[in-house]
């Protein structure tokens, strides 16, 4: 029986040409729409936009910075350095071509020189610590700077210890550069917006997390078929002689099955028709797109049981919900995750959305699973929440009235 | 007396404020057709829908082949068919495909399924649609093909609930047809409705329900039998005189008389030879009168005189 009703929902839902149209051909044309918003880029200008640094370097300075910067430029692509004098690094960025100036004095003439540099500037001077006597020198604060001062802290941080063994270690630097990558790469993930970097990318994540969520209207539908006291339909189907889990089953995995199909469709045709760079780990991806799928549908389930509201209006707020979710995920601006992150965090950590785009984002950045999972795990237990609020309330099997 | 197959006693139901049942009592026996008779709000819906166990009630008990049922009595469901009031099929399926699709909840066996799919679209005249979809479908063939879904599986029991609705007098027939065929076949079956003359055509016992109380039940004859009127008579007059009419009040076996408009209508309590009496009495005062016809009682009129009020607006039936 469950692989009849399986298919029978199936072919139900595949004869519904609006839902066809919402869940397949609409974030086509979207992403489509998208593509030709914003041109063609390669795969490392999407991801990682080098961050250009002038880096003014007197005689007889700290070396091991100067190393830690060429890691950072060569290996880990991070930043773009310009080793010029520091009547050029200030033209540069004043005119804006690079985001901050380091400069790496002797040790004893640190004190003094380096402030007051921009006395009629909006600049923003970040000291380092005297000894290392190496300063950072920003025009404004945000992101990128961000990432700058961290090399910064980083360095002071932990390079300095590695270095004072740094003759027994040579690989010291390496690793520094290593730790620092990784922080970067944090830092740019919860400020997602990395707005210049990567915010391209991010309209084709967003979308993918609203196609997820898509499913809450398929989920609804579930629900409405599901409860007697919603539907003559669903009646028809409780006073049929099974649990009424029975032919809920094979519903939901039908309705699940397609919604997966649908996003595959929607994935495949982004990276292979459209060629962006959603990544290459297949299983992953999968796996993401399978539980964003069940993460839509069980949030229409959700809506769907909960109340006694109109089917019009659980189907408006099912819309509504994901519209603002894709929207705080960056599927209409960039930056976005930014400001959600940083003017409502809680809300950034829980956003279905969010945490769908994030777990591709994090897959594509992070060489270790760690924040993927951790991504993955939140949406696990979002849909555990849903599906247990659910059950509790189809609980009575009898109704107080029809 | 057959065996019981549903079973309501006491059975009180209250929607906030309203009690739509108020201590129900009924009995379904085995192959019967049994009709529950009443108009809008009276409460029918309610009553099956407590039968199938979809409704909480406050009071009262309800079995079905003699054990209470509950929300998981799956051995009982299975044995039931149920046809709603409101039309439940699928907008994506063909007209064989919803056949198949209920008659699958019930039937696992595939040839099985087949051939009832197949017999269920014979019983309701749907062969030349089945492959339409139900958006294509007249308010008639839909309601036809609601009822197929209901009552493909052959069961034992079937609960229809005002299955006629919009349906024009050509399909009623055949559904009603349909039904006692499917009645010859051996299910006990609840019908509601608030044609009476459909329940009256088919129903072997009728039980009428007014505000959610039973207020008479029994055969159609048991039922008429109950009320005072045996004969109605109907005669054309022109300008009867209101001595005339008092005159006419006191011949035998007459207790109401009403005038109106030409038309005289007289009500008559059992008697054999009522319309001779009164041909009689307009013979002997040399009264002129144009048509005259006599009627038996009607489900109307029991339910007029049990109730105090007209069942339904009876231009409506065809
Ligand atoms: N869900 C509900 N909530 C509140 N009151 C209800 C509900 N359903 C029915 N009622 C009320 O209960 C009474 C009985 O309704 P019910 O639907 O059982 O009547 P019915 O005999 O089936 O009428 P109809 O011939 O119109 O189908 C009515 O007065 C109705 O207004
Ligand atoms: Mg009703």
């Amino acid at each position: 029986m469950f692989f009849r009703i399986y298919k029978y929902s199936l072919l139900r839902s595949t004869r519904d040409r609006l839902m066809v149209f919402w869940n397949l051909v609409f974030p086509i044309i979207l992403g489509s729409l998208f593509q030709v918003a914003f041109g063609n880029y390669t795969e490392k200008e999407v991801l990682f936009h080098q961050i250009p640094v002038a880096y003014v370097k007197e005689e007889g300075a700290d070396g091991n910075f100067t190393e830690l910067l060429e890691i950072l430029e060569t290996d880990s692509e991070l930043i773009q350095v310009q080793t010029v004098g520091k009547d050029k690094a200030e033209q540069l960025l004043r005119d804006g071509e690079v985001e901050g100036i380091y400069y790496n004095k002797t040790a004893e003439e640190t004190d003094g020189q380096a402030e007051g540099i921009y006395d009629n500037e909006p600049g923003k001077e970040t000291d380092g610590q005297e000894e290392l006597g190496i300063t950072l020198v920003v025009q404004e604060q945000d992101m990128n700077q961000s990432i700058l001062n961290s090399i910064l802290e980083q360095y002071e941080r932990t390079c300095a210890t590695l270095l004072t063994i740094g003759k027994e270690y040579p690989e010291g630097i390496q690793e520094a550069a290593k730790l620092l990558e990784e922080d970067t790469k944090y830092l740019k993930e919860n400020s997602m917006g990395a707005a210049s970097d990567n915010g391209i990318l991010d309209y084709f994540y967003s979308l993918i997390a609203m196609n997820c969520l898509m499913g809450a209207t398929t989920g609804l539908l579930c629900s409405v078929e599901f409860k007697a006291d919603l539907s003559a339909l669903a009646a028809r189907r409780v006073v049929a002689g099974h649990s009424r889990f029975q032919v809920l089953w094979p519903d939901l995995a039908a309705k699940i099955t397609l919604q997966f199909i649908y996003i595959v469709f929607t994935a495949c045709y982004l990276m292979f028709v459209l060629h962006v760079p959603l990544g290459e780990q297949w299983g992953f991806l999968l796996l993401t797109i399978f539980v964003g799928s069940l993460l839509g549908i069980f949030l229409g389930f959700f809506i769907g049981v909960a109340g006694r509201m109109q089917y019009s209006m659980k189907e408006a707020l099912c819309i509504l919900i994901m519209m603002v979710s894709s929207f705080f995920s960056g599927l209409m601006m960039d930056g976005m995750q930014r400001l959600v992150e940083q003017y409502a965090p809680v809300f950034a950590r829980i956003n279905p959305a969010s945490l769908i785009v994030k777990s591709f984002y994090s897959l594509n950045i992070y060489e270790t699973y760690g924040r993927y999972l951790q991504n993955l795990g939140t949406m696990l237990v979002l849909i555990l929440v849903l599906a247990a609020g659910s059950f509790a309330m189809v609980r009575r099997e009898r109704y107080a009235s029809i | 007396m057959g065996k019981k197959v549903v079973e309501i006693e006491n059975l009180v139901k209250r929607y906030k404020e309203l009690i739509a049942l108020d201590h129900l009592n009924l009995a379904v026996e085995e192959g019967e057709i049994f009709g529950l008779l009443g108009p809008n709000g009276s409460g029918k819906t309610t009553a099956i829908n407590c039968i199938l166990a979809l409704l909480y009630f406050d009071k009262g008990s309800v079995k079905v082949f003699g054990k209470e049922m509950q929300p998981d009595s799956y051995e009982i469901k299975r044995q039931i068919g149920v046809v709603l009031q409101n039309v439940a099929v699928f907008e994506e399926l063909t007209v064989q495909e919803n056949i198949d699709y209920f008659c699958g909840l019930y039937i696992q066996d595939k040839m099985v399924r087949k051939k009832y799919v197949e017999e269920a679209m014979v019983f309701s005249g749907l062969e030349e649609f089945r492959k339409f979809y139900p958006k294509k479908l007249s308010g008639g063939l839909l309601r036809r093909l609601n009822i197929a879904c209901g009552i493909a599986h052959k069961p034992k029991l079937i609960i229809m609930d005002e299955p006629t609705v919009a349906v024009d007098p050509q399909s009623r027939n055949r559904i009603l047809e349909g039904i006692q065929m499917l009645n010859k076949e051996g299910a006990a079956i609840i019908y509601t409705s608030h044609y009476m003359e459909e329940v009256e055509q088919i129903c072997s016992r009728i039980a009428i329900l007014d505000k959610g109380r039973c207020v008479a039940s029994g055969t159609k004859e048991e039922l008429k039998s109950m009320i005072k009127m045996g004969e109605k008579i109907h005669m054309e007059v022109m300008n009867l005189l209101p001595f005339q009419i008092a005159e006419i009040k006191e011949l035998r076996h007459v207790y109401q008389v009403e005038y109106q408009d030409g038309m005289l209508e007289i009500c008559c309590s059992g008697g054999k030879h009522n319309l001779v009496h009164i041909l009689d009495y307009f013979n002997s005062r040399e009264i002129g009168f144009g048509r005259v016809y006599s009627e038996l009682p009607t489900l109307n009129d029991v339910f007029l005189e049990i109730t105090g009020k007209k069942l339904r607006d009876s231009a409506e039936t065809a």
